[in-house]
């Protein structure tokens, strides 16, 4: 669905990406990881022709993006940029209905789908309580959750997000990632994110790109390509890589502790204390409102 | 909880979202957003407009009861047809249109600028078409060629606001800095031009440069309306694309919009109005700082609405206005010096309301 072909791009005298060849899958969770300055989020960003590459091409189902219209790319690509500006005093449901835009014009400011669509995006974010509430008056949670909300509002088939989960305390994290979760598997969206958590891109991601240096180290699926050797390559940390109590996925685990015994024997207890709510699931993914996850009942979302 | 089809499937009909404070207007194809608050408010400030006006062409030496004012604009014939249409009519008429057009430029500009202390005085094309003003006043030029001139000067300053700022796509902050600095440039030069002047003509540009109706009418009118006028249909498209100005670009792109396309869209109308008014009645621009931000907090969006605040600017201009005729008469006060004297305590008042209400 998304591609690039011979990318180049940089910004003034640095190259970030030199002649990078990717092709992502349709209907799948890809998470972008790799090191600080890696050229992770610039990837993103020229895939959502946030950015213009010097060279080269991004596909998107075939056609370079930069030859169709950016309206229409719009209805068929949602972004949601790192830390977009929250205008002053916007009510959740005018900044979600704002998704709508490439749908309207000034002469057809709003239409039937563009209410229902908003109404669902609202909906399926857990944010439609929230629709008269001012958007900067809501915590950092909620916030992400109608930014996510917002490029529903959209209705593309894919969904573009980089680091979406920075700023987020873990259980906000946890949260809007099933809900790309929920996006991929109940709507058959195609999500693409960049995480800088390493463990939750194994968790969530059916696709996993691992990147060092404006280059493709491994790309593929998490269980298949997850190892220690590629994490000491690509972030030059020694680790052990186990199986992840409870989805079976890979678990990076540092392997030097820097002196503090007292810490990882902690450690493991609490990982042992987690395994006792119940078997490991065989799925790499959460099961929605499963007893695995400990936090399933303290958040309404996940009734759905 | 959630249904599960797609927002385009045929049974989602009956869960339309509304936005809060908004209905919609369907003329035909046409449909259009419009906040509710913001029709009372444009109602209110109509009907005061009138009567503002009503009180101007009324007030003056001679008096003329405002029953009279009607009569005669309704063409019965008075005693008064002299009074009302010939001497006050014309500049009541300037003042709402001149009025509108800072409310409007105001409007563009502190959206572009994000910055509700954005105005065509903070970002140049005040001093641009001041600087061409005095010029023309200090050297003897006809009286008629002034106004061309300081629409000129107005206009170069705008290009070179331009010029500075697009190396950055306009963005909100370049645009305030290459404007503060062309309006530093241009004032530096218009005070070496008036220190060199004769005084008569050095003080005939020094009351230019506050800003005066008197002696003005309907070809000054007439101009402004006509600017406003042939950019309708900007304006028309800038009142449903100033919401999109409060999104950053990255965001802005992702929604499939052009954001340096817009913002040079919007500035460029907002310098054009703001060129062409302060060329015809001079510098009287604390209406425009001060009409979008009032006009704001009455319809309590989150952006100035653009209707709002061309109206209330004009009622702001008639007041300011009808209070220097009248206030010391028979001294005249330039209006520039009242809108200063009205705008400013109010928007003090409304940014310690609005500060105690936030915290």
């Amino acid at each position: 669905m998304l591609s690039t072909r011979d990318l180049v791009v940089g910004y003034d005298e640095r190259t970030v990406l030199d002649g990078l060849d990717l092709d992502l899958p349709a209907d799948a969770f890809t998470v972008i990881v790799g090191p600080n300055a890696c050229g992770k989020s610039t990837l993103l960003r020229t895939m959502a022709r946030l950015l213009n590459p010097r060279r080269g091409t991004v596909l998107l189902d075939g056609t370079a993006i930069r030859d169709l219209p950016t309206r229409e790319v719009a209805r068929r690509l949602g972004v949601l940029p790192q830390s977009p500006l929250v205008p002053e005093g916007v009510t959740v449901a005018d900044l979600v209905g704002r998704g709508r835009q490439p749908y309207q014009r000034w002469w057809r400011q709003w239409s039937s789908e563009d209410g229902v669509a908003v109404e669902q995006a609202m909906t399926l974010a857990d944010v439609a309580d929230l629709a008269d509430r001012p958007v900067d008056s809501l915590s950092g949670g909620q916030r992400q959750r109608v930014w996510i909300a917002m490029t529903l509002a959209q209705d593309t088939d894919a969904l573009l997000l980089d680091e979406p989960t920075t700023f987020l305390d873990l259980a906000h994290q946890v949260e809007v990632l099933d809900l790309l979760h929920r996006l991929r598997v109940e709507r058959g969206r195609t999500v693409v994110a960049v995480l800088h958590d390493l463990n939750q891109a194994a968790r969530y991601a059916d696709h996993l790109v691992a990147m060092r240096a404006g280059a493709v180290v491994a790309a593929g699926p998490p269980r298949e390509i997850l190892t220690a050797d590629l994490v000491r390559d690509v972030f030059g940390l020694a680790c052990v890589v186990v199986p992840c109590p409870v989805t079976g996925a890979p678990l990076v685990v540092p392997a030097h502790t820097g002196g503090n015994t007292a810490g990882t024997a902690a450690a493991s207890a609490g990982v042992g204390g987690t395994d006792s709510s119940g078997a490991p699931v065989p799925d790499a993914r959460p099961a929605t409102g499963d007893a695995a996850n400990p936090l399933a009942d303290s958040y309404p979302s996940k009734g759905l | 909880m959630t249904t599960t089809h797609r927002p385009t499937g045929p049974s989602a009909t009956a869960s339309a979202a509304r936005l809060p404070g908004r209905s919609l207007l369907r003329i035909g194809p046409v449909s259009l957003l419009i906040r509710r608050r913001a029709v009372l408010v444009a109602v209110a400030l109509t009907v005061l407009l009138l009567l503002a006006m009503l009180l101007s062409l009324s007030l003056g030496t001679p008096y003329v009861a405002p029953a009279d004012v009607l009569r005669a604009l309704s063409g019965a014939g008075t005693p008064y047809d002299l009074v009302v249409f010939d001497l006050r009519l014309p500049r009541v008429v300037l003042a709402a249109v001149a009025g509108a057009a800072f409310g409007v430029a105001g409007t563009l500009i502190q959206s572009v600028a994000r910055n509700p202390l954005a105005s065509p005085d903070v970002i140049g094309i005040t001093q641009g078409a001041g600087l061409a003003a005095t010029v023309a006043l200090t050297s003897g030029m006809a009286a008629v060629l002034v106004a061309p001139t300081a629409l000129v000067g107005g206009l170069l300053a705008a290009v070179l606001l331009f010029a500075l700022g697009a190396r950055h796509g306009l963005a909100a902050q370049r645009f305030v800095l290459a404007g503060v600095a062309v309006a530093f440039g241009f004032r530096a030069l218009t005070e070496v031009v008036m220190l060199t002047a004769d005084p008569i003509d050095g003080l005939r540009a020094q009351i230019w440069l506050i800003g005066t109706l008197a002696g003005k009418g309907w070809t000054e009118a007439a101009w402004i309306a006509g600017t406003l006028l042939v950019l309708l249909p900007v304006l028309a498209w800038a009142g449903w694309a100033l919401n999109s100005t409060a999104l950053d670009d990255d965001t802005t792109r992702g929604v499939g919009l052009r954001p340096v396309a817009r913002r040079i869209g919007l500035a460029g109308a907002g310098v054009v109005v703001a060129a062409m008014a302060t060329a015809q009645v001079g510098a009287v621009d604390f209406v425009a700082l001060v009409a979008p931000q009032v006009a704001r907090r009455l319809v309590r969006a989150e952006r100035p609405p653009l209707v709002c605040a061309a109206l209330l600017g004009a009622l702001l201009l008639v007041l300011a206005d009808l209070a220097g005729r009248r206030l010391f008469a028979p001294t005249q006060l330039p209006a520039g010096v009242l809108t200063a004297a009205i705008g400013g305590p109010y928007l003090i008042f409304l940014l310690l309301r609005g500060r105690r209400r936030s915290s």
